[in-house]
Formats: C-alpha cells, structure tokens, sequence
C-alpha cells in the first residue's frame, strides 16, 4: 500500500493540514444512527475493509505531520503531555513491542524491525529512524520507551494497570487530548477519570465496559469509537491549553462552519499486554471538516440529523454549546429529509 | 467541559478503631479534633500504643488541643499547621509502618495530603480510616499555571499563580490531592460563570 504523505501540514498556527479525497472516504464515520447516544460500541478488533480498521494500528497522509506536531508540543512544555510512573516500566517495553511489530507487519515498506535476541533493529523511514538497542535495557534508548516509540506513532497512548479489580492510569502520551488534563488523570481509577462524562454511571455502563475490560484477553484487541467536535484542525486541545482555543469558538458562524468545525473522531483500539498484563488505550484521532463531510451527501445528511438531535447534556459536555446552532444550519443544506442509507466507513 | 456534578469526589469514612494494630496514629486537625476524641473513648484499652498529631490549623477557628490533651495516650505531637504534621507523619511513616494504623481527621485538604503520604508508603484500605470534618473548603490545582491554592469556598476566584479568574471544577485527584480549576472565561475574556459558595 502507498500512501501519499502530506509532510508539511500545521496543526496550529497557520493551520495548513488537510485530507485528500481518499483520505476522507477511509475514515472511520462515527455514527451508526441518525441519532447518538453512548453505548456499549464495543467490538473485536479485526481487519475489515481498506480504510482506518484495516491495520492493527492505523496510519495515513498526515503522519510525518502529526509526529512534527507532537514533538513541538512535547518541546513547548516538559512534563505536560508524557507522563509514566515509574512502575510501568514493563508495561513501556510490552508497548514498544506491539506497536514495532504492528507497524513493521501492516507497512513493511516504511517500517522494519529485527530480532536478534534482545538486540532490536528498528528502522523507520518516513522518519529517517534506524536505531539499534536493547529490548528492556532504557539506557539503550534516547527516551523511554513509550516517549521513544509514540514519538513515532499516530494518536494518543494511554496505559492502564489493573489493580483491585479496577483500572488505574499508569502512563501516558496525549498531544491531542480532548480537553482533559493528564497530569492531573495520571494514578486516577476508572471510576474517577470517567468522573467528568454525564449520563455514563447512571446508565451503568461504566461498570459494563469496566468488567468488560478486566475480561479483555492478550491476542484479542477490542474496538470502539468515540468523537467530539473541534474549532480548527487543531491537535493540541488540552484542559491545560484552553485559554489558546477556546475562543475560537466564538468565530462559527451559519456561513463558515463547513470550514472552520471540525469533525474530532476517535478511533480506539485496546489491547491486553503480555508481560504487564496492563491494557493500552489508543486514542487515533481523525479530523474531517463539514465540508470534507459534505463530499459524502449521506454522511452530511446524517450529520445533520445527529446533531440537531443530540442531548444537550452531551453538547455541553463536549463543548460545542456555542456554535450546535451553526454547525446545524451549515448542514441542513444537505438534509432533503428523505432516508436513505447512509454509507458506513471501512 | 463539565463543572459541576462530577463523580471523582471522595467518599470518608467514620473513625471507628481498627483492627490487627500494634500502633495506632491518630491525626487531625481543627475541628478533626472530634472525630479524634470520639475515636479515644471507643478504644479506651490502647491508649498506650496510641500516638496523637494535631494541627492547630483550623479554617473554622475550632481547637480541640485542650481536651486533647486530658487524654492518656503514649505521646500527643502538636502542630501550628497541616503542613508540618504532614511531614511529620512521612517521618513517622518512614520510620515504621508495619502493624500501623493510621487515622485521618479534619479538611478534605488536610486528609488528602496526608493520603498522599500514606499511599506513598503503601498503607491499604485495611490500614487507613479518613473522617472528613468541618467545612468543605478545597485545595485547588490550577490546570495552567500547576499552582496550588488552600481553603478556596468559592465557585469562582482569581489564581494567586497567574491571576487568571478560575473556575472550581467538582473533578478531584487524589495523586495530587486537590480539585482542579480552569480559566473561567476562556471562550470570552471577561464572560464569568455565576460567583456561587462551594458546597461548604
Ligand atoms: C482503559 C480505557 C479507557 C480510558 C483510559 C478512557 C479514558 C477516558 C477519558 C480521559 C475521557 C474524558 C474524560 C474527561 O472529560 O475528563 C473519557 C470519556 C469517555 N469514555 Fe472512556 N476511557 C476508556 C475506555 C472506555 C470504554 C471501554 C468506554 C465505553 C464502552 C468508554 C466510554 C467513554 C465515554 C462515553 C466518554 C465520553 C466521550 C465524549 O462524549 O466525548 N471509555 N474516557
């Protein structure tokens, strides 16, 4: 497979990243229904399809851009966006593994890896990476592991540890987070972290997905998808970056939504690790705005249909109270209000 | 974003003695001092295995060192603030911790730093008793300057750190033993949520 890379797009600033058609049409659309609501959307994860659920951990056009972006905002501030404790350590190595062998197996043209004992070869050329080290010795590494290998990975990386009988966040690498704060989740327990979500312990899904989670199997990764809405293709939309995005916010309006609001959606696939037993927690994050949307009319039309429909309590939670209104009007040019089905991604 | 009605908060417990202790650390603080010497009475056999911290530090202004003191415990280890009777129970802590029990009392502040230092030394569920006491005051993290600030009682307020008007949020961590906070006007510069009293 040859990808057509995009290496020069921003994540800020300027704001030059953009999708080509065919990246548009391998996105993995979020919406089943033409009304959302949260629910357990938890399915095995295997190959289906050409698009985003093809490999075991996906990657596109932007991914030389979307490593530049990391690696600026892991630069801006230390200690912010990569957070480990120090026990996790196994846990870091397990990560290294899958995701080497991942790549190196799903793209062999880009990405290499040889065994020789616990001397690895590691070559990435869309990086000009090729290093030699010793598999669970850090001192081999310029990073620790997981900085080391997400450095070079698309979407966000968490890692849990089980304890207890529950979840516990044990590290993490969120460039992209959608408006949470890492240092402050880092040692919180699934219960806690999940605190902030409306409507998910009443329903007591929480405690669904938990005990799911704990059943979860090495060799046998899960998948599911979650979505937001962002002003701007913007990566970086942290808790502690707010004051720099939220005003963009105010700017939407009924003519420029289509370029300006971004479709945030998160393609999560978990996997056991095997000597940890720890789970790691991939959030790989595609942006489509509505007008990358409107190039599928039934993809717009539902949209359209989800967004009018949505409860508020998930508006205000995912932060787009101000501009519902805009986004839905914007849209409505694609509704005629008949059905019909409505394509689904992969 | 979500403000209030968040789940993270902690839920305490009621003093009551444990058991399987061989030494029974009972620390408080201001109006802590209750639950403390409701806890003596229950326990009236251990007093000589039974080591009392207590911090003056009250946002209330209440003070139990007096009745405190009528007590017949192996030693009573006063404070003028939280801070050095956190560090004291690290040394304490650091020195011995096996067959400990440890009993908190007083500010979900107080409580929390002093968590902070049991969970570093690992003490368990089994080990460790937390009564919360007195207002609700919180101990605030700012999310953007990583400051704390002690003792906020207001839905809204200006970060000592960096000036920014904050928004308490009902998210709490116990790792860092505090609420956070986020810039209160961020979508627009000045449009400030309702000032309203924390659930004090
Ligand atoms: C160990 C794996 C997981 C981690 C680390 C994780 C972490 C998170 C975090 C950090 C948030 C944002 C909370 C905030 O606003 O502060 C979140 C939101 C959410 N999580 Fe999870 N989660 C995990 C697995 C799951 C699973 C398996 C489900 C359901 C089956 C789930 C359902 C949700 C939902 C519905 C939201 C709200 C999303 C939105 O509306 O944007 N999570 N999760």
């Amino acid at each position: 497979m040859t990808i057509q890379f995009r290496p020069d797009e921003t994540y800020r600033d300027d704001y030059t990243y953009a999708n080509s058609p065919e990246c548009i049409a391998r996105a993995p659309f979020p919406f089943p229904d033409d009304e959302y609501m949260y629910s357990m959307n938890l399915e095995p994860h295997v190959s289906v399809g050409d698009g985003a659920l093809k490999a075991i951990f996906d990657i596109d056009e932007h991914y030389i851009s979307e490593c530049r972006d990391r690696a600026i905002t892991l630069e801006k501030d230390p200690g912010m966006h990569y957070v480990s404790a120090p026990h996790m350590m196994e846990a870091q190595w397990d990560l290294l593994e899958l995701i080497m062998e991942s790549y190196a197996s799903d793209y062999p043209e880009y990405f290499t890896l040889e065994k020789d004992g616990t001397r690895w070869h590691w070559t990435n050329t869309l990086l000009n990476i090729d290093d030699t080290f010793t598999f669970g010795d850090p001192s081999t590494l310029p990073y620790e592991p997981m900085e080391y290998i997400t450095r070079q990975a698309q979407g966000d990386w968490v890692l849990q540890e089980e304890r207890d009988g529950t979840l516990y966040w044990g590290a993490g690498i969120a460039t992209q987070r959608a408006d949470y704060s890492l240092r402050f989740n880092l040692g919180m327990a699934w219960h806690e972290f999940h605190g902030p979500v409306p409507l998910l312990k009443e329903t007591g899904m929480l405690d669904r997905a938990l005990k799911f989670l704990l059943r979860l199997r090495c060799g046998h990764p899960v998948r599911r998808l979650n979505w937001s809405l962002t002003v701007n293709p913007r990566l970086d939309v942290s808790a502690e970056s707010l004051p720099d995005w939220a005003p963009d916010r105010t700017t939407v309006t009924a003519e420029n939504a289509g370029k300006l609001v971004y479709l945030r959606i998160e393609l999560q696939p978990l996997h056991r690790l095997p000597r940890s037993n720890a789970i790691v927690f991939p959030i790989r994050t595609y942006l489509l705005n509505l007008e990358d949307i409107a190039t599928n009319p039934a993809w717009a039309k539902r949209m359209h249909r989800v967004l009018k429909s949505l409860n508020q309590e998930l508006v205000d939670y995912k932060g787009f109270t101000r501009y519902r209104d805009a986004a839905v009007e914007w849209l409505s040019q694609f509704d005629d209000g008949q059905d019909e089905e409505v394509v689904k991604a992969g | 974003m979500l403000i209030t009605g968040i789940k993270s908060r902690p839920v305490y417990d009621q003093l009551r003695p444990l058991p399987g202790g061989i030494r029974h650390l009972v620390a408080g603080q201001g109006s802590g001092g209750r639950a403390m010497l409701r806890l003596l009475d229950e326990m009236p056999e251990q007093g000589m295995q039974t080591t009392l911290l207590y911090s003056q530090e009250s946002f209330s202004g209440l003070d139990f060192l007096a009745e405190l003191q009528q007590r017949q415990v192996a030693e009573l280890r006063v404070y003028p603030s939280n801070q050095e009777l956190v560090a004291d129970l690290e040394r304490i802590l650091g020195n011995a911790r096996m067959g400990t029990r440890l009993y908190l009392s007083g500010s979900e502040s107080f409580i929390g730093t002093a968590m902070q230092v049991a969970t570093h030394y690992d003490m368990n569920s089994d080990e460790v008793l937390r009564e919360h006491a007195g207002s609700f005051v919180r101990r605030i993290w700012c999310v953007h300057c990583d400051s704390y600030t002690e003792n906020v009682t207001q839905r809204v307020f200006q970060c000592p750190g960096c000036n920014a008007m904050l928004v308490v949020r009902d998210h709490y961590s116990r790792r860092l033993a505090a609420f956070q906070a986020v810039k209160a006007d961020a979508e627009v510069p000045g449009e400030l949520p309702e000032a309203e009293e924390l659930d004090t």
